[in-house]
């Protein structure tokens, strides 16, 4: 080696070409090299900022706060609160570690995983949007979640606000709940800002006033990072603006009173549903509504368990139901009103004249049986609405027809939904002969027309129809939409809409017509169809009902359901119901009574017991044993 | 006679010459690109540093190793230039010796990413000796081909640079570090060619070369290795893997334009876009914030100082110097190819630093001592003689 070391090689080749050709790469290297940056940096340059400034920011909505919620008298029934919310980007969360982190997570919230897997699955927006788990989460678990990072990829808590309902169950029907937005819902409205893991009303007045609650959410141009995280807020592209707040035409303390008051029909007469509603007639306004059984709403405000869901779901009774609106049931005598109506503005009979009762009517080989086995003899209409004579009905409803029937029936409101402020509203039946055939293929038979001329045919009915077109009776022939929202309050306290009665069309109806058919109203009470209740010191005017439907019992009868829709005049102590002066009409429905007594009509008693302060008690208690039937309509 | 004629040279180099006459044949154009190079590393590591919101001077940061690194290049390259290169040629095998045993040692101690042994913790520094072994291997096999000049028609002198190159490419690519394998072998290549090796063999040996790639694929690539390689071919396969690297980084080198966004500016690093962005992709934060001018400054700097070793290496008269030339300027072009290339997306994501502008101070003090040496051959040789 040292040998070498010390040769000098002027003769060395130095082979030349080599040299030229490494420097020949060493250009061509460089020179495709700076072409490719310029490609990138000079022609491309522009679209590869714009790039860099979509990749750097980013436009976050910021939620509004929602409106709130009060009753008539100022009452706050809702509230919006701070909760943790703990919520998944499925994006950042491996595959391989799904079934790990929803254990940990399930048992860190006290969830099932399953339900954590479940959520993910069904969640609406792309996989980069986060996924709300858990809300109410309490700030100690919040905390180790949230530190929990590197065990938990993809898992973030999130500070946010969610609906409480202070009055729960009370409530529920009327201003229903928020939830997490669905894929559907989603798919229709991101357009309008809604986000992937938005919530939105999804019943009650949340659900029908979601527009005028929501407000609308501000924008914010967000610096984010390569992991998604925020900077910094760049700029406020628009501010957000507080959803409008609601009063309604509800009054908390008489959907108090209506409340206990169906509560104790139902633990009495052992019912499985109730309704009660009361409103002002001569404006439309409910004042109140109860359907039972009903449900926390604040379970769906914090993220209802799926086996909470379930249990509702399954509930024979349907809870989730609102069933003052959203089932219609057969009116039974209560539908009496329209064949009354109809007769007498139809000119079939008037007040006075005297139709033969019976213990039944033949038609063909049928008999059809009035509720007393020997009638009432000679009847007007006092007698005839008073006692709730069937067979004075059949007739009357003879006299009409099947299609005049009908028509009374729809001008009171029947076969339509009210219209009322709330989600999912049934609209019932009114059987004529076309609906007949449209429906089953045939006409009607008299012996049909007879049967839906005291409410037991095919006509079934909401309960806020009932009480709606006895309001049009009670306030002289105005049907007027019933209300839930009295008014609208902007997020600057000024009022935006004020309440005003909405028409849906004046009955036409004499008012001769209508004083008659109040004052045979007023017989009900009088001719002590409904027990004592004429012995109240308010004076009450109105009707009771009974039908047959359900599932019969062991010995095949059928289960009766009963209802009392009646009002009281401008001042409940006086009986002078020529006036159509009412301001206040309730309803009480009873499903499945099977008693001696009108349910309906203690139940009603109850109310008016609690509502007008009464100290002595009139209520009929053993006649709400269960198990003998009474025979009356 | 020529044992006599050389004896004096070999240790009179500074007594016998002048400070001055040394001075002479100093290439003062190296030094300076060099240099202008190594500050840009600086300001590189300044605007990291900058924009990780570190404090400039605190111990740790990107920017305080970067000023440690550069002074510990410097004295390298003082020394290395004091040095008689020939010593090197003397030293030729315990050298390699040293060589494998050093990346035995990482293998053994060394610690690194996921399972991998890359560098070795020395006191408070941590070193990679892969990166020192380049600079090692272009000396053993500067002294090995010189030795042999004149015959290199031989397939058995390049088997023989083969064999002795395999065991270091072989040592690194178990740390795994594919790059650093990649740059050894491409510094066999260029010295191979710049030693006047046969063509015929050569061409021959870089089929076999292309016959071994699936092989090598199969049995000695790791899985992100492969997906590396995969993702480059295929880049819609995935999006937000490897591959996710050099899209960010092509979005911030486009955003940069024509003049840049200015230092500390770069939005893509600001907000971590940029993987690695102080080591491996930092070419793409130069080229957002100083632009295309920035970074064709960069390349002619390159060019230029490529060109400066090349003509060392030809200007040698002794095939040490002119092997130890082609090897340097081999690597140096390699390592900004592949790199840039890869940042800029015309080449697969391999981890090989950016010379001088990477932060890591193994590369650069590697480079220091090889410019060192370039050094050290220019100040000790008369003039070629044509």
């Amino acid at each position: 080696m040292n040998d070498s070391l010390l040769v000098s090689h002027p003769e060395r080749d130095r082979r030349p070409i080599r040299f030229v050709a490494f420097g020949l790469i060493g250009i061509l290297v460089f020179g495709l090299l700076t072409f490719r940056l310029a490609y990138l940096q000079l022609s491309n340059g522009p679209a590869y900022a714009a790039q860099a400034e979509t990749n750097r920011t980013a436009k976050i909505s910021v939620p509004a706060p929602r409106g709130l919620i009060y009753d008539r008298t100022g009452k706050l029934l809702v509230a919006n609160v701070a909760t943790f919310a703990v919520k998944i980007t499925p994006a950042d969360l491996p595959f391989s570690r799904r079934d790990d982190v929803a254990s940990r997570l399930g048992t860190l919230l006290g969830m099932d995983p399953s339900d954590i897997i479940a959520t993910l699955d069904s969640a609406p927006g792309s996989r980069f949007d986060q996924v709300r788990i858990a809300q109410d989460v309490p700030e100690a678990t919040a905390r180790v979640v949230s530190e929990s990072g590197d065990d938990l990829p993809g898992v973030a808590v999130v500070v946010e606000t969610r609906r409480e309902y202070p009055d729960g169950a009370l409530l529920a029907h009327i201003l229903g709940y928020t939830g997490s937005i669905d894929g559907g819902t989603l798919e229709k409205l991101s357009a309008s800002g809604y986000l992937a893991d938005d919530t939105i009303g999804k019943a009650g007045i949340e659900a029908t006033f979601e527009s005028t609650l929501r407000g609308t959410y501000g924008v914010e141009l967000m610096e984010r990072d390569a992991t998604g995280r925020d900077v910094q807020v760049l700029q406020t592209v628009q501010d957000a603006v507080p959803g409008a707040s609601l009063t309604l035409t509800v009054d908390q303390t008489i959907q108090k009173e209506a409340t206990a008051a169906l509560k104790w029909g139902m633990k009495a007469a052992g019912l499985k549903r109730g309704v009660f509603i009361v409103m002002n007639p001569q404006t439309g306004e409910v004042l109140a509504m109860v359907s039972l059984p009903s449900y926390d709403n604040n379970l769906f405000a914090k993220g209802i368990s799926n086996k909470d869901f379930q249990a509702l779901l399954a509930d024979k009774n349907k809870p989730l139901t609102n069933h003052a609106v959203q089932a219609h049931y057969p009116p039974g005598s209560t539908y009496k009103l329209v064949a009354g109506t109809g007769a007498l503005q139809d000119h079939k009979i008037t007040a006075a004249t005297k139709v033969r009762t019976k213990g039944y009517l033949l038609l063909g080989p049928t008999r059809f049986y009035d509720w007393n086995k020997r009638g009432f003899g000679l009847c007007n209409l006092n007698c005839g609405f008073g006692h709730s004579s069937d067979t004075y009905f059949f007739q009357l409803a003879g006299m009409l027809g099947a299609d005049r029937l009908a028509y009374w029936g729809k001008m009171y409101g029947f076969g339509k939904p009210t219209g009322i402020d709330l989600p999912g509203e049934a609209a019932g039946i009114v059987p004529s002969n076309q609906w007949k055939i449209d429906a089953l293929g045939q006409p009607m038979f008299a012996g049909e027309v007879y049967q839906s001329g005291i409410g037991q045919g095919y006509d079934v009915v909401t309960p806020i129809q009932l009480i709606n077109a006895y309001a049009a009776l009670a306030n002289g022939g105005k049907l007027y939409r019933p209300q839930l929202v009295h008014d609208i309050i902007g997020p600057d306290g000024a009022v935006v809409r004020s309440f005003q009665p909405e028409l849906i069309r004046k009955l036409p109806v004499s008012a001769k017509t209508l004083v008659a058919m109040r004052l045979a109203a007023r017989s009900t009470v009088t001719l002590r169809h409904t027990y004592n209740l004429v012995d109240m010191p308010v004076k009450v005017a109105g009707k009771s009902g009974t039908a047959e439907f359900g599932t019969r019992d062991s010995k095949g009868r059928l289960p009766y359901s009963s209802w009392f829709v009646g009002w009281v005049g401008k001042n409940p102590y006086k009986a002078d119901f020529a006036k159509a002066d009412s301001q206040l009409i309730f309803l009480a429905f009873a499903y499945d009574s099977r008693t001696k007594g009108n349910a309906g009509t203690e139940i009603a008693k109850a109310f008016l017991q609690l509502h007008f302060h009464i100290k002595k008690d009139y209520l009929n208690r053993d006649l709400l044993h269960r198990g003998n039937f009474y025979q009356s309509n | 006679m020529r044992v006599m004629r050389a004896e004096p040279s070999r240790f009179a180099d500074v007594t016998s010459r002048s400070v001055g006459a040394a001075w002479r044949s100093y290439d003062l154009q190296l030094t300076t690109y060099a240099g202008l190079l190594g500050a840009i590393g600086l300001v590189m590591a300044y605007t990291n540093s900058v924009e990780a919101g570190q404090s400039l001077l605190a111990g740790g940061t990107t920017f305080s190793r970067a000023l440690m690194w550069s002074a510990l290049a410097i004295v390298a390259f003082t020394i290395m230039t004091a040095l008689d290169y020939r010593w090197l040629k003397t030293l030729a095998w315990p050298i390699y010796g040293v060589n494998l045993g050093l990346l035995v040692l990482t293998l053994v101690i060394g610690d690194g990413v996921g399972g991998s042994a890359r560098w070795v913790n020395v006191g408070p520094f941590t070193f990679q000796f892969s990166e020192l072994a380049k600079i090692l291997m272009i000396t053993v096999l500067a002294a090995y081909l010189g030795n042999r000049e004149g015959h290199l028609d031989s397939l058995s002198a390049i088997l023989g640079a083969c064999l002795l190159m395999a065991p270091t490419i072989l040592l690194v690519m178990m740390q795994p570090d594919l790059g650093s394998s990649l740059v050894l072998a491409s510094i066999l290549a260029g010295m191979l060619f710049m030693s006047g090796a046969s063509l015929r063999w050569l061409l021959a040996m870089a089929a076999g070369v292309l016959v071994a790639i699936p092989i090598a694929w199969t049995y000695v690539l790791r899985d992100y290795q492969q997906n590396r390689i995969l993702s480059f071919l295929n880049p819609a396969a995935d999006a937000l893997g490897s591959r996710w690297q050099v899209t960010q980084s092509q979005i911030a080198i486009g955003a940069g334009g024509f003049l840049g966004t200015g230092l500390t500016n770069g939005t893509q690093s600001r907000g971590d876009f940029l993987p690695v962005q102080e080591s491996d992709f930092v070419f793409a934060v130069l080229a957002q914030e100083l632009g295309f001018i920035g970074a064709v400054v960069v390349f002619l700097l390159f060019s230029a100082l490529i060109w400066r070793i090349l003509s060392c290496a030809w200007r040698s008269r002794d095939p040490f110097g002119t092997l130890f030339g082609a090897g340097l300027a081999s690597m140096l072009l390699f390592q900004v190819f592949v790199n840039v290339g890869m940042v800029i997306g015309i080449l697969p994501v391999t981890g090989i630093p950016l010379p001088f502008i990477s932060h890591g101070g193994a590369s650069l003090v590697s480079i220091a001592i090889g410019l060192g040496v370039i050094q050290s051959v220019n100040i000790r040789q008369h003039r070629a003689e044509w």
